[in-house]
C-alpha cells in the first residue's frame, strides 16, 4: 500500500507542476517540502494539493478520504510538512477506514 | 502558529480587553468588532472571526459574517467570508487556505463569498467548493468630472496647479448642476415625486420592504437595515488614524454614511424604498424595493440625488433601474458597465439560486 500511495501522490505531484511556472515545480521525492513553517505551497497551491490528493485516492485507491476535516488541519504542519508525512498520513487513515 | 476561533461572544470580551488590541495587526477593527455584535442575524456561539498567531503577532485572518438565505420559504444559516487577510511574508505556506476550510468547517460548508480578491477567487475556485452566482450587473455613472482628483493621482508632480484643477472642477460643476437644474424640470416623473429621508426603517417602510422582498436572496428586514446603518464598519474621519494603520482593509473615509429613502408618488403613495450608501464622492444604492412599473420613478430620484449630494458618481446594480437609467437622459459625463460577483459553496448547489434576487449590498458589499 505505501508504494501505491507514493506513486499516487507523484501523480499527483505531476497534475500539479503542470498548474506552476516551470521554476516552481515540486520535485518528486518524499522529501519535498509542501505547506508549513518550510513548505513551497502558497495557499491555492495547497488547496489544489488537497483536491487532487482527495480526487486520487478515491479513484486510484478506492477510499475517499477527507483532507480538509478540523482533526487534519490541528495537524497541518505535521500532515503537509513533506510529500512523506502525506503519504503516512493517507496510510492512517486509510488503515482507520479499514479498521473501521 | 496557534489558531483562534472568536465567537460572537468572544469577540464582546475583546472588545472590552486591552491585550487584544496590542498586536503590530489588528484582525479587525473596533467599529467592525462592534457591528459583528450586534449582527441581528448572529447567534452568540456564532464563530465570526478565525486568526491565526505567530509568536503573539496576527499572521493572518478571515472575518465571517452570520446571514441567513431563503429558498421556498425556507431559511438557511450562512456565513459570508469578509476581510481575508495573510501576511505577505508567511504567504506561501498555505495559511490562506486553512482560514479558508477553517471558516468551511465552522458553518458545515455553508458559506458565500461576495466579491474578493483576484487570489481569493483563485483559491475559491481551485478548492472545487463553490460555485458562482451569475454577477449583478450595474453602472458606474459619472455624474461630475473630479479633475483635481482624478489628474493628480495619476500626475502628482502636477500638484502645484491644484488650485487651476480646482477652479475648472468649480466650473464644471456649475455646468451639470445648471444641467441637473433643466433636467429636472423638463423630467416629469420627476415633478410628482417627494421623498421622505429614514434613518432608521420606519414602520410603513418595514411593510412596504415586507411586500417587496419575497424574491430576494437574503431577505432583509427592518432589523438588518437598522443594524446597517447603525453599526457602519467605515468611520468619517478627516484622517487615518493609528489603529486604522493597523488593520488592512478599508476602516476610515473622508465621508461615509448610508440613508433611507422613501419615495411617495402624488396619487400612489409610497411607491419605492432604497437605501444608499455615501463614500467620499460616490454613491450607491445598495438595496432597492419598488413595483416594475416604478422603475422610471426610482431611477429618477436615485439620479436626482446623486445630483444634489454632491458625488462624482453613481453606481446601480439593481437591472430595473439600469435599463430605466438608461432612457433618463440625466445629465453625466459617462456610464461604465460594472459588476458584483457572488459565490455560494456546494452546500448551495441545489437551491434554485438562479430564481434568487441579488442586491448591491448583499454579503459583505453594504459596509464598504
Amino acid at each position: 500500500m505505501d508504494e501505491k500511495i507514493t506513486q499516487m501522490l507523484f501523480q499527483v505531484l505531476d497534475e500539479l507542476n503542470q498548474l506552476r511556472p516551470e521554476d516552481e515545480h515540486l520535485k518528486k521525492d518524499l522529501e519535498t517540502p509542501l505547506a508549513g513553517d518550510f513548505g513551497r505551497l502558497d495557499s491555492a497551491g495547497l488547496i489544489n494539493l488537497i483536491v487532487l490528493t482527495e480526487q486520487r485516492t478515491a479513484r486510484e485507491l478506492g477510499r475517499p478520504i477527507l483532507l480538509t476535516d478540523d482533526r487534519t488541519l490541528s495537524r497541518i504542519n505535521e500532515v503537509f510538512r513533506t510529500l512523506g508525512s502525506l503519504a503516512g498520513y493517507i496510510q492512517l487513515l486509510l488503515n482507520e477506514k479499514s479498521d473501521g | 502558529m496557534e489558531f483562534q476561533t472568536f465567537t460572537v461572544a468572544d469577540l464582546e470580551t475583546a472588545l472590552l480587553s486591552e491585550d487584544f488590541w496590542l498586536t503590530r495587526t489588528h484582525p479587525i477593527t473596533k467599529q467592525k468588532a462592534l457591528s459583528f455584535c450586534r449582527n441581528p442575524r448572529a447567534e452568540k456561539d456564532d464563530p465570526v472571526l478565525l486568526v491565526a498567531y505567530r509568536d503573539g503577532q496576527v499572521a493572518g485572518y478571515l472575518g465571517i459574517l452570520p446571514d441567513r438565505v431563503f429558498f421556498n420559504n425556507a431559511g438557511y444559516k450562512l456565513g459570508w467570508l469578509t476581510g481575508w487577510w495573510v501576511d505577505p511574508g508567511i504567504a506561501s505556506k498555505g495559511l490562506g487556505a486553512l482560514l479558508l476550510y477553517k471558516a468551511l468547517n465552522a458553518y458545515g460548508d455553508r458559506v458565500g463569498v461576495s466579491g474578493g480578491s483576484r487570489e481569493a477567487r483563485q483559491a475559491l475556485h481551485a478548492s472545487q467548493k463553490f460555485i458562482a452566482l451569475p454577477p449583478l450587473k450595474g453602472l458606474d455613472i459619472r455624474v461630475r468630472r473630479n479633475a483635481t482628483e482624478t489628474v493628480l493621482r495619476r500626475f502628482p508632480a502636477l500638484k502645484i496647479f491644484r488650485v487651476g484643477f480646482r477652479m475648472a472642477d468649480v466650473l464644471l460643476d456649475e455646468i451639470v448642476n445648471l444641467r441637473g437644474f433643466f433636467w429636472e424640470r423638463r423630467t416629469p416623473v420627476l415633478q410628482r415625486l417627494t421623498f421622505e429621508y429614514v434613518a432608521s426603517v420606519d414602520a410603513e417602510t418595514s411593510r412596504f420592504i415586507e411586500r417587496h422582498h419575497q424574491h430576494d436572496l437574503t431577505r432583509k428586514g427592518k432589523a438588518e437595515f437598522d443594524w446597517i446603518m447603525t453599526y457602519p464598519w467605515i468611520v468619517s474621519a478627516p484622517r487615518k488614524d493609528p489603529a486604522g494603520g493597523r488593520y488592512f482593509f478599508s476602516s476610515i473615509a473622508a465621508r461615509f454614511h448610508y440613508l433611507g429613502v422613501k419615495v411617495h408618488e402624488r396619487n400612489d403613495g409610497m411607491v419605492g424604498f432604497f437605501m444608499l450608501s455615501v463614500r467620499n464622492d460616490r454613491m450607491s444604492v445598495l438595496y432597492a424595493y419598488f413595483e416594475n412599473r416604478h422603475a422610471p420613478a426610482i431611477a429618477a430620484a436615485a439620479a436626482c440625488h446623486a445630483l444634489a449630494m454632491d458625488v462624482s458618481t453613481l453606481r446601480l446594480y439593481d437591472e430595473r433601474l439600469v435599463k430605466s437609467f438608461s432612457v433618463l437622459r440625466c445629465p453625466g459625463w459617462s456610464a461604465q458597465p460594472i459588476s458584483r460577483g457572488f459565490f455560494m459553496s456546494n452546500a448551495f448547489a441545489d437551491c434554485p439560486l438562479a430564481d434568487c434576487r441579488l442586491h448591491g449590498g448583499d454579503g459583505d458589499f453594504a459596509f464598504y
